[in-house]
């Protein structure tokens, strides 16, 4: 018998109808899409990263597909602050979806100066802050890769809202366990693992790189492996819920990092090649766990655990 | 950024620059149709010469019509050699009872467009569009449309919107060498059809007049009546040349650009062309609404404020 499972999931204040968010960066502020995907739809829409002052972003190229993924070196374009209050906000609250904006800042100041501005406003159900760009010279994934910084901080924005507070990782660290740790410490709900990996490809032709900085940011199917390793990691060292990201494509993809214990999965590289990818992800979700029996997606999350996995449990949740 | 924006508060939202058609600075025509995703099926797929293949497919009934200028995203279904959708230039829209067919007119050089060289009639293929902006054909003038090698494509496909409004052009098309005059003989059927005036030119001189388009263009120009516009397809310096050219003589000019693309959408940031100093300054202007989903002064999106560009938009020392 298939009854359509029950997806609602919690992330801190903050209940999802489903597990399934839009990737920030990947689905622009919510409207872009809305012509053929219903953002209600959706667990919740993360919007692209706003910053204190509005961003030009990098130079080109930002954009190589290498095998089975694509580099991007966008560098963090955005309106700013004020022009995200003035003219996104007003659109993503007339959505009546789920919304967690995306912060990103170069210095603790920064994201509390962003967080003290819209840490109050109606519609903003969550806060992702992004602790893991690797395409920016300053406030990127190198500067947030150290547990103390990220507690600190964290511990500094907490007050600043009654909202979700997510704090997004990068992969390209040492030890992504502490890092979390560090965010579930200074009183983050989430955490979400992983941003993209470091990745470089060159233009043999013109002895080059194929993007107009060195380096860009790994993202699609070519990732899925490594990012559904750290979110495992990450899930057996926090008791916070882990948003699990990398190279999902489907619902498969999705069910496979909520199997390892992520509470919520996000969709980005898949929604540029197929717009309604996220809401596919969904139905293809609650597909394959009515034709597997499953009634609620709590009851799928970690099913991986304790069999496969040899390390202590500390941390895990009931 | 160079300039602090000013809080003001949000007036009806969010427009386009508003500036009189038929000047220099006349923005090219918006989108007005919402894009969307669907499935086409093959309906032709031949060799069209110089490395060259034409594609036609058959689109769902409602399928937005694109216009000349505008382009779609081609994907794949899986299992595909490449994950991102190829973006291509619409060369021809033939209405039928069953639903549009969409011509396109690539060259299968890259990982994608050789995948996409495989397909045989009745294959399916996923169509997202129509996106960006097109050539703004409603700019009053004798056209001039200036095609370098494939870009003769879209161009045809203007050539045929301009006739429906009862306009003739001149059609300049060059490329490096005959051969590499690609659809040259459908191009001066179509051209014949509407009563357009084909002149060539090549590199080696091997057909037409011995030089670029743009030495074409000067020969030609006195000849025309004032006033002209200018719309040109091809390599990107090619494109700078005409663009200084029809900055130079005050003539309204308008190049389709090309960029590597990832979502075609504007969402994903991944196409910038630098724009121009003086576009720059007007846009850094608090009042000025920014044209793009995002807006930024610095750079335009290829994909939403493209991929049809007005001369003045761009910087071409950085592009040409």
């Amino acid at each position: 018998m298939s009854r359509t499972p029950d997806l609602a999931v919690r992330i801190g204040p903050l209940r999802l109808k489903n597990p399934v968010l839009t990737a920030s960066g990947t689905f622009g502020y919510g409207d872009e899409y809305a012509h053929v995907l219903d953002p209600k739809r959706l667990g919740a829409v993360i919007t692209k990263t706003v910053t204190l002052k509005p961003r030009a972003g990098n130079p080109p190229a930002r954009i190589a597909e290498t095998a089975g993924g694509m580099l991007t070196s966008i560098g963090l374009e955005n309106v700013g602050l004020e022009r995200f209050r003035r003219e996104k906000l007003p659109k993503l609250r007339a959505l009546s979806a789920t919304v967690v904006a995306s912060l990103g800042g170069e210095t603790p100041r920064e994201l509390a100066r962003l967080l003290e501005a819209l840490g109050g406003e109606p519609g903003i159900g969550g806060f992702e802050i992004n602790f893991s760009c690797p395409n920016v010279a300053r406030g990127g994934a190198i500067y947030w890769a150290h547990a103390r910084r990220l507690e600190r901080t964290l511990a500094m924005l907490r007050p600043l809202t009654r909202a979700a507070l997510i704090a997004k990782l990068s992969p390209d660290v040492t030890a992504i366990a502490e890092l979390a740790r560090g965010c579930e410490q200074g009183g983050a709900d989430a955490v979400t693992a992983v941003n993209t990996f470091v990745g470089m490809a060159v233009d043999i032709g013109g002895g080059r790189s194929r993007l107009g900085r060195a380096t860009g940011g790994l993202s699609g199917p070519a990732i899925k492996p490594l990012a559904l390793a750290r979110c495992h990691e990450v899930v057996r060292a926090v008791s916070i819920p882990v948003l699990g990201s990398g190279g999902i494509m489907n619902g498969r993809d999705a069910l496979e990092f909520i199997a390892v214990g992520a509470t919520a999965v996000q969709v980005g590289t898949a929604s540029f090649i197929r717009p309604r990818a996220a809401a596919q992800v969904v139905e293809e979700m609650a597909r394959l766990l009515a034709e597997r029996g499953i009634r609620r997606i709590e009851a799928w999350r970690g099913c991986l655990e304790p069999a496969a996995s040899p390390a202590p449990a500390a941390g895990r949740r009931a | 950024m160079s300039r602090r924006e000013r809080a003001r508060p949000a007036r009806g939202g969010y427009r386009p620059a508003r500036i009189p058609v038929a000047t220099a600075a006349a923005p090219p025509a918006l989108a007005k149709t919402a894009w969307r995703q669907a499935e086409a099926r093959v309906t032709l797929h031949r060799d069209a010469g110089a490395g060259h293949r034409w594609l036609e497919l058959a689109m769902p009934r409602a399928f937005p019509l694109p216009g000349a200028g505008q382009f779609v995203q081609l994907l794949l279904e899986a299992p595909a050699p490449v994950l991102l959708p190829r973006p291509m230039s619409v060369a021809l829209v033939r209405r039928a009872a069953a639903g549009p067919v969409l011509g396109f007119l690539y060259a299968p050089v890259g990982d994608g467009t050789r995948a996409l060289a495989a397909l045989d009639v009745d294959d399916r293929v996923l169509v997202l569009g129509p996106l960006g902006r097109g050539f703004p054909l409603e700019v009053e003038g004798v056209p001039v449309l200036i095609a370098g090698g494939r870009g003769v494509a879209p161009l045809l496909f203007a050539a045929e919107t301009l006739e429906r409004q009862g306009r003739r052009c001149e059609f300049l098309f060059g490329a490096r060498d005959a051969a590499h005059l690609v659809a040259l003989a459908e191009t001066r059927r179509r051209l014949d059809r509407m009563g357009g005036r084909l002149h060539l030119a090549t590199d080696d001189g091997s057909r037409g007049v011995h030089g670029t388009v743009l030495e074409l263009l000067d020969r030609i120009a006195p000849h025309l009546p004032a006033p002209r516009v200018i719309h040109a397809c091809g390599p990107h310096p090619m494109l700078a040349a005409i663009a200084r050219w029809g900055l130079r003589h005050s003539v309204p000019t308008f190049l389709a650009m090309e960029s590597i693309m990832a979502c075609g959408t504007g969402v994903c940031r991944g196409c910038p062309l630098p724009r121009s100093e003086s576009e720059r300054r007007r846009l850094s202007r608090a009042r000025a609404p920014l044209p793009s989903l995002y807006g930024n002064p610095e750079f335009a999106m290829c994909c939403t404020d493209g991929p049809v560009f007005a001369a003045h938009a761009l910087d071409w020392e950085r592009l040409g």
